[in-house]
């Protein structure tokens, strides 16, 4: 640090307030031009600009262009959003120069209302599009009965398992419920020091608050003009126990998830199973190629045995931003980019992750055996998956905040100081006082 | 007489002018706009507050959010902490390469000072990416080596990892600062050293009483921009905290602005730390001047 690079590190803060400066300057000279959703005659020809980070959105983008020639979407590829894709939006809203359409996952979507960001699309019309959608994932932009957002593709779990590994260790079929998954875990470990069923990512807990989703909790809601928290609650200290058990009895890893160590074991089979979502297919088959033909894909462990519950980690929805020139156009693009079945199979094979239309997974490249799971039609699984998801779940503008408060507190029970359902209470408070410090009403009444 | 005066000064703030206006525009005008900032806050309305928000005057509550923060504050103490350990590791260990280079024979001291300035060309990030894979268990040949002798250690870890994050900036800033005390030690006069040795000093002798003290003003300087490049630790825990599980979001008071700003859109807070840290550094920074300023003073 030292030397130059410490005023270099100083100079780097002042240039975001620097161009930050800037755009807020500019905000006089755009915001003149910027509103009014002026009506386009016939033949007129508009441009609209649309950010994103999905990777093949822009063959589908360039469809959209081919195909409508008078409303042309311009793409402009972003950082994907927690790698500063949303400051890049919040900073550009701020400034009066957000794009017109942009990617927002569904946790972010009430952080983007919190400064009414989004336009509603109900007056648009937006309603009539409804059926075409999952019924949950419709719900995820919808608002005090406005619409939002439009639904992209979501991440509907299961159990990702080498069923060599499985066998190798004397395990017939995949562990149908958690007290099985914990028994599976030690036969593991028993069987091959070296080798675990899995890692709890301390740092991800994204991934927690899916899993305790699937066990019938319902964090978030609102009541009438209030926000409610409902995080200490029994079903998710049942959760937070059962993650501390297995790590204490070691039988789990507790490094993080999408790292090089990380990869490196679903490489070597030091992690021989992985719960996760539907596009955890893509991060295997990329990472570890070496692996094809060893994977199966099995249904969520259940709390109750023979239940069906599970959760959605990820997703993800097209939303128009404050600002836009021309909104119904641009509901018009997101309903096609995300429903038409053209489009849909270009971004299926981008690896955009689940269809939240209907229409997307019957007959599509999804629906098909593959050779890397072992000949299994595995998406069959994320299918049924989907239509277990408790639909009630919703998120509050402070989710990111949320989540931080998670990580850390698993991060500092993996380094010894509490454990995860300490910090799943301590969350509770975190959270209630994130909201109230950004200036909402909240309630923790059941 | 008069006229070439009144042409020098209107020359002066002709070549003044260009710096003057960068300087307003990307440091005062950003200061001023922090300051301005950690003044004011969202207010919200309507159903949830939903309904839209506005910026309100805020008084002094982001600073005492700031200040009331106990992560916040606990990521302050462990970069003093940090510092304490990490200011005199990296000076003293610039002095010991300077004086040791500035002992051994002409052809080998270029190539040394090269190789310990290398790291410096590589930028902070790559650095921390790098050193990051020889932490990692299962990416790392070192760890590797370490486990085939049955040691297994957990360079990643909550109680280690602040450890391994000064090793990198060590590994990458030594190199320069010793290059800044070299520098001075080559404005030296070399008949200090031949009179020195006339009266008999050995080498040891020469390097403790006549370069050290002649060193002073390159190891203050050196210890200040350490002192503040320490204080504003950032790049290398943001890097390392994918693959580590003892980072919190938190780790660092800069962390701590960067994830209020671009994490929880909370950029009013986000420069209430920053404004906060900025006046640490100045304070600490002065400090130490002042400090070793009247320390000099006494001993002359």
């Amino acid at each position: 640090m030292h030397n130059t690079c410490g005023w270099l590190r100083f100079g780097r803060r002042m240039i975001w307030l620097a161009c930050l400066t800037a755009l807020v300057l500019s905000v006089a000279a755009c915001s003149g031009s910027g509103d009014g959703n002026s009506a386009t005659k016939p033949g007129q020809k508009i441009d609209m600009t649309f950010w994103s980070w999905v990777p093949g959105i822009d063959q589908a983008v360039a469809l959209w262009n081919k195909e409508n020639p008078n409303i042309h979407v311009t793409l402009q590829k972003i950082p994907s959003g927690s790698s500063g894709g949303y400051a890049k939006m919040h900073a550009a809203l701020k400034a009066g120069n957000a794009p017109d359409l942009a990617q927002v996952e569904y946790q972010e979507i009430p952080g983007f209302l919190m400064g009414s960001n989004l336009i509603d699309l109900s007056q648009y019309g937006a309603g009539k599009y409804q059926s075409r959608f999952t019924p949950w994932q419709w719900k995820e932009g919808v608002f005090g009965g406005k619409v939002y957002a439009i639904p992209q593709a979501s991440g509907p779990m299961g159990f990702f398992y080498r069923a060599d590994l499985f066998a190798k260790a004397g395990i017939s079929r995949p562990p149908a419920t958690w007290a099985e998954y914990e028994q599976d875990a030690i036969k593991i470990h028993q069987s091959n020091p070296t080798e675990y069923i899995g890692t709890f990512p301390p740092g991800n807990s994204a991934w927690f608050t899916a899993l305790a989703w699937q066990a019938g909790a319902n964090w978030f809601g609102t009541s009438g003009d209030t926000w409610t928290v409902h995080i200490d609650t029994p079903v998710t200290e049942k959760v937070a126990t059962y993650w501390d058990r297995l790590r204490t009895e070691h039988v789990i890893k507790t490094e993080p998830d999408f790292a090089d160590g990380w990869y490196k074991d679903l490489q070597t089979g030091a992690i021989a199973g992985w719960v996760s979502a539907q596009w955890g297919d893509a991060i295997i088959t990329g990472n570890a190629p070496g692996t094809s033909g060893m994977w199966k894909v099995a249904p969520l462990p259940q709390w109750t045995a023979g239940g069906t519950d599970s959760a959605n980690w990820g997703g993800s929805s097209t939303a128009v931003l404050k600002g836009a020139k021309h909104p119904q156009q641009a509901l018009q693009f997101a309903t096609w980019l995300n429903s038409d079945p053209q489009s849909i199979a270009l971004l299926i094979k981008g690896g955009y992750g689940w269809p939240a239309a209907t229409s997307g997974y019957v007959g599509s490249s999804l629906d098909q055996p593959s050779p890397f799971f072992s000949g299994q039609k595995y998406n069959d699984v994320f299918a049924d998956s989907d239509q277990h998801i408790n639909e009630s779940w919703t998120w509050i503008p402070t989710t990111d905040q949320a989540y931080q408060h998670l990580n850390d507190g698993f991060s500092a029970a993996v380094n010894g100081k509490g454990s995860f359902l300490e910090s799943v209470k301590a969350a509770q408070g975190q959270v209630v006082d994130d909201l109230k410090s950004a200036g909402f009403k909240v309630s923790t009444a059941q | 007489m008069a006229a070439v005066h009144r042409r020098t000064t209107r020359a002066a703030w002709g070549f003044l002018t260009p710096f003057l206006v960068l300087f307003a525009a990307t440091f005062l005008l950003p200061i001023g706009y922090a300051i301005y900032e950690s003044l004011h806050k969202n207010s919200l309305s309507g159903p949830l507050g939903l309904g839209g928000s506005h910026t309100v005057f805020a008084g002094l509550s982001n600073y005492s959010r700031a200040l009331g923060d106990a992560a916040f504050l606990a990521s302050v103490r462990r970069v003093l902490l940090y510092a304490v350990v990490q200011v005199p590791v990296m000076i003293l260990l610039a002095v010991a390469l300077a004086l040791l280079l500035d002992t051994v024979s002409a052809r080998a001291v270029r190539f040394f000072r090269a190789t310990y300035f290398m790291p410096y060309g590589v930028p902070g990030v790559i650095a921390s990416i790098l050193w990051g894979f020889l932490y990692t268990p299962g990416t790392s040949p070192v760890l590797a080596l370490a486990g085939h002798a049955g040691l297994h250690p957990d360079l990643l870890g909550g109680g280690s990892v602040l450890w391994s994050i000064a090793n990198i900036v060590t590994w990458e800033f030594a190199g320069y600062n010793m290059l800044v005390v070299t520098a001075q030690l080559q404005a030296i006069p070399g008949d200090l050293y031949e009179a020195a040795r006339t009266d008999g000093a050995s080498a040891w002798q020469i390097a403790r009483r006549v370069k050290l003290p002649l060193l002073r003003p390159a190891i203050v300087l050196t210890t200040v921009f350490t002192i503040i490049g320490t204080l504003q630790l950032f790049a290398e825990p943001l890097i390392l905290k994918p693959v580590s599980t003892g980072i919190s979001n938190d780790y660092t008071p800069n962390l701590s602005a960067y994830n209020s700003a671009f994490a929880n859109n909370d950029y009013y807070l986000a420069s209430a730390k920053a404004v906060l840290l900025a006046v640490a550094a100045f304070v600490l920074s002065f400090g130490f001047l002042r400090l070793v300023g009247r320390r000099g003073g006494a001993s002359r």
